[in-house]
């Protein structure tokens, strides 16, 4: 049972209060007449589908109706950031940052 | 390897059963393979089973990183049916069908198929002409089915609640009398002492952790006990489809999301048949041991953990209260959750990779327990061949390129 | 001024207006509660309800000339005055509900206000209605209905969410200490009618037509 923190409502509500949608940050081609057969099946059908953490895009359905983005591990199921739509995760940011400065991997719960 | 039989019942009663052989070796890996088969659930079993007992290839290992039919095979509510909508999965699951009919003789061992009928109920004019649709269909490709009324409903199970009081009432139902239930870990055991007697080593608690690719091609498998050769690979790993890819480098057009199931307290038999129902999502049988044996959705995010969420459990039982009052009192004794490999087309992939001699079988999703036989024989077929068998051509990786999908959501609508 | 035409959708003449819960009171007339009602039900019938939708930069001055309400910022949060009261439903959408019969005078003196900017007003009366409950145990009965948190701690005066309820949606607020009201689709009406009644059975429910 998740316990969701809604970014435009700004406050945790209740799993049933929400419905996932799938892939965050999917883009679809830029010149879509170009696109080969190749790159829309890409884009249609082929998904990120992880053992680990996954950017997922949920909406607040019985809410205020506003999609959003979420971090969550697959494994575990904790929920690790939700931010608004065209934003960028903030905690996989840090964590390449971490990587980058040589700290040593933390363990995902960790970080939230 | 004994044969069971009434003789050998009544012979192992007189020493009190304390000498049955063991029911399938416990081998060490040998070098190498012509063939090795990722997961031990029952469509890897049956694939090494067909392999060598019907396209000759005996020098065949099953790597289970668990223990044998302990995945969804074990997780899943027993459903075999083959009244699908398209030519090509109508074909794929009736082929299936027809092998379960003599499955138990095949593999002398009991896997209780019992063809005890399914309903597929109908609540709204949409659903009944999509029910009129699919059963014409089905019979124009020889697969037996009926179009019911409530009436004939509630002759076949008069305990469901048929009245138009409900706030979905029933209209009627596809009828397919030859569709039933199997005992699923019969099914993995059946398949593994078959396999097993012809040679084939089934190799469990071993994980494969990676693929050993040379020059595109397969050679063998990394796993947690070492590596191991093989001139094929075939992997059946049903939710964790999209790891296993990962390791050889490519994409599948696949998400894994927790599906669960729960049964209650054993109960009199009163319920002799199999009942669907895609418009409130629920399903229902009843067991040999009396146990209600009860389906519900997927979770729609995508997760490893294998449990549910309650809100989907919740939803599904007010459904199979609302059908049946008289189970509203009725105690629920386990829950638990299974991964299951969903496509965009709710198709299964039988399918050659980019990597030459590797070979997928996965995206059967919510429902492919009833293909097991079939998927296990056109699968073997297709190993042994190097390329794909008739039946599963149509299931290729390709056909999300080609756009040529099979649209099975209706047919597979309720997850089962 | 806005280039946008308005029109008047009340009907004139003697048209009679029904409730969304005419059909349902006629088929499931309320008994009075035996002895003490624990929960009173109590619609409130016809009123005006907008939807507005824009930015706060576009509204807030017009929308406060015009109903003398200041635009809640604040996510799920309301601000009311008498019978006029300005919902937070998202950070582009509000619901304003005004006395019954407002709607064409107030969307023509709103977009009066707000010019050609970009923005929207819908007129949503016909589709939803208020129902008010109180009473000592109106709580429970949402509480049952509902896995929103209404404890006043996280559910003060002047809170509204959009939620879910029973097998659909409403909007739950708490204009005051004493009451909780319900903002529901026309269509379930009818459900969520026999929905309360069986819930509220066990505290004694009734109603007061006003
Ligand atoms: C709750 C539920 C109800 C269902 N109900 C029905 C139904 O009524 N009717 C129906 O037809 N279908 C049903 N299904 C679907 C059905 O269970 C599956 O489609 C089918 O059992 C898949 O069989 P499988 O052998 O491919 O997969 P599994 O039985 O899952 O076997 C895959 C095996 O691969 C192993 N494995 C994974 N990764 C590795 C690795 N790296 N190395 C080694 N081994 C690995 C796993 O441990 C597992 O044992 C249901 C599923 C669930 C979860
Ligand atoms: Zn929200």
């Amino acid at each position: 049972m998740f316990y969701i923190h809604c970014p435009y409502c700004n406050e945790r509500r209740s799993e049933e209060e929400f419905h996932a949608k799938g892939q965050a940050h999917l883009m679809r081609p830029a010149n879509p007449e170009e696109a080969s057969d190749r790159e829309w099946g890409d884009y249609l059908f082929f998904r990120d589908n992880p053992r680990g953490l996954h950017q997922e895009m949920w909406v607040h359905a019985a809410g205020c109706r506003k999609f959003f983005n979420i971090l969550r591990n697959t494994v575990s199921y904790e929920i690790l950031e939700t931010y608004p739509m065209g934003e960028q995760s903030s905690v996989l940011a840090e964590m390449t940052a971490g990587r980058e400065r040589g700290e040593p991997r933390r363990a995902a719960g960790a970080v939230a | 390897m004994e044969r069971y039989s009434v003789f050998g019942l009544i012979k192992h009663a007189l020493s009190y059963h304390e000498n049955w052989q063991k029911t399938w070796r416990s081998p060490t890996p040998k070098k190498e393979y012509d063939v090795v088969i990722i997961g031990g659930g029952g469509h890897g079993l049956a694939t090494a089973y067909y392999l060598a007992s019907r396209y000759g290839v005996t020098n065949v290992a099953v790597i289970e990183k668990g223990w044998l039919g302990g995945g969804n095979t074990a997780r899943n509510t027993t459903i075999v049916r083959s009244n699908y909508l398209w030519d090509e999965s109508a074909a794929l699951y009736e082929h299936s069908m027809k092998l379960w009919e003599g499955l138990s003789q095949d593999l002398n061992y009991n896997v209780m198929f019992s063809q005890r009928g399914v309903l597929n109920l109908g609540h709204t004019l949409g659903d009944m002409r999509d029910i009129q649709r699919r059963v014409n269909a089905n019979r124009l490709n020889g697969i037996d089915g009926e179009v019911l009324d409530a009436q004939q409903v509630k002759e076949i199970v008069p305990i469901m609640d048929c009245s138009s009081n409900t706030r979905y009432p029933v209209l009627g139902a596809s009828w397919q009398p030859r569709a039933g239930v199997a005992r699923h870990d019969a099914v993995a055991w059946g398949y593994a002492r078959g396999a097993d007697r012809l040679g084939v080593d089934l190799i469990q608690q071993t994980e494969v952790t990676g693929l050993n690719i040379k020059k595109g091609k397969i050679v063998g498998v990394h796993t947690s006990k070492g590596d191991i050769g093989a001139k094929k690979v075939g992997c059946v790993v049903a939710g964790n489809s999209g790891v296993v890819a990962g390791m050889a480098g490519f994409k599948l057009p696949i998400e894994s999301h927790p599906l669960q199931a729960l049964v209650s307290e054993p109960l009199k038999p009163i319920l002799d048949t199999v009942v669907m129902s895609n418009h409130v999502h629920g399903y229902i049988s009843q067991t040999d041991k009396g146990d209600l044996v009860i389906g519900a959705g997927i979770d729609a995010y995508n997760g490893y953990g294998q449990r549910g969420s309650y809100p989907t459990v919740e939803h599904t039982l007010q459904a199979i209260v609302e059908l049946f009052p008289i189970f509203s009192r009725v105690r629920m004794n386990r829950q638990w959750g299974g991964i299951v490999d969903t496509t965009p087309d709710a198709c299964p992939i039988l399918s050659a990779t980019p990597v030459e001699g590797l070979f997928f079988n996965c995206g059967w999703g919510t429902g492919g327990f009833k293909a097991t036989p079939g998927s296990g024989d056109v699968f073997a077929w297709t190993l042994a061949n190097g390329r794909a068998h008739p039946l599963a051509e149509p299931f290729s990786i390709d056909r999300f390129y080609t756009g040529s999908l099979i649209d099975e959501h209706g047919a597979a609508g309720v997850a089962h | 001024m806005s280039k946008v035409e308005v029109f008047q959708q009340q009907p004139s003449g003697a048209v009679a207006a029904e409730s969304p819960f005419h059909f349902s009171r006629q088929r499931n007339p309320l008994a009075p509660a035996k002895g003490e009602a624990g929960v009173i039900m109590a619609e409130r019938p016809f009123l005006t309800h907008l939807i507005l939708r824009g930015t706060p930069e576009v509204l807030l001055g017009g929308v406060r000339n015009v109903t003398g309400l200041t635009l809640p910022q604040t996510p799920c949060s309301m601000n009311s005055k008498e019978d006029k009261s300005l919902q937070w439903l998202a950070p582009d959408e509000w619901l304003l509900i005004l006395p019954p019969g407002s709607e064409f005078s107030t969307e023509k003196a709103l977009r009066g206000e707000l010019g050609d900017g970009s923005y929207a007003i819908v007129n949503v009366s016909g589709g939803q209605t208020v129902l008010e409950l109180s009473g000592p145990n109106a709580r429970e009965v949402l509480m049952k209905s509902t896995s929103c948190d209404l404890h006043p701690r996280t559910f003060p005066e002047g809170r509204g969410v959009s939620t879910v309820f029973a097998k659909t949606g409403a909007i739950i607020r708490r204009p005051d200490a004493q009451r909780w009201e319900l903002v529901i689709r026309r269509s379930f009406a009818d459900y969520l009618y026999r929905w309360l009644l069986s819930a509220g059975a066990e505290y004694g429910i009734t109603t007061q037509e006003r």
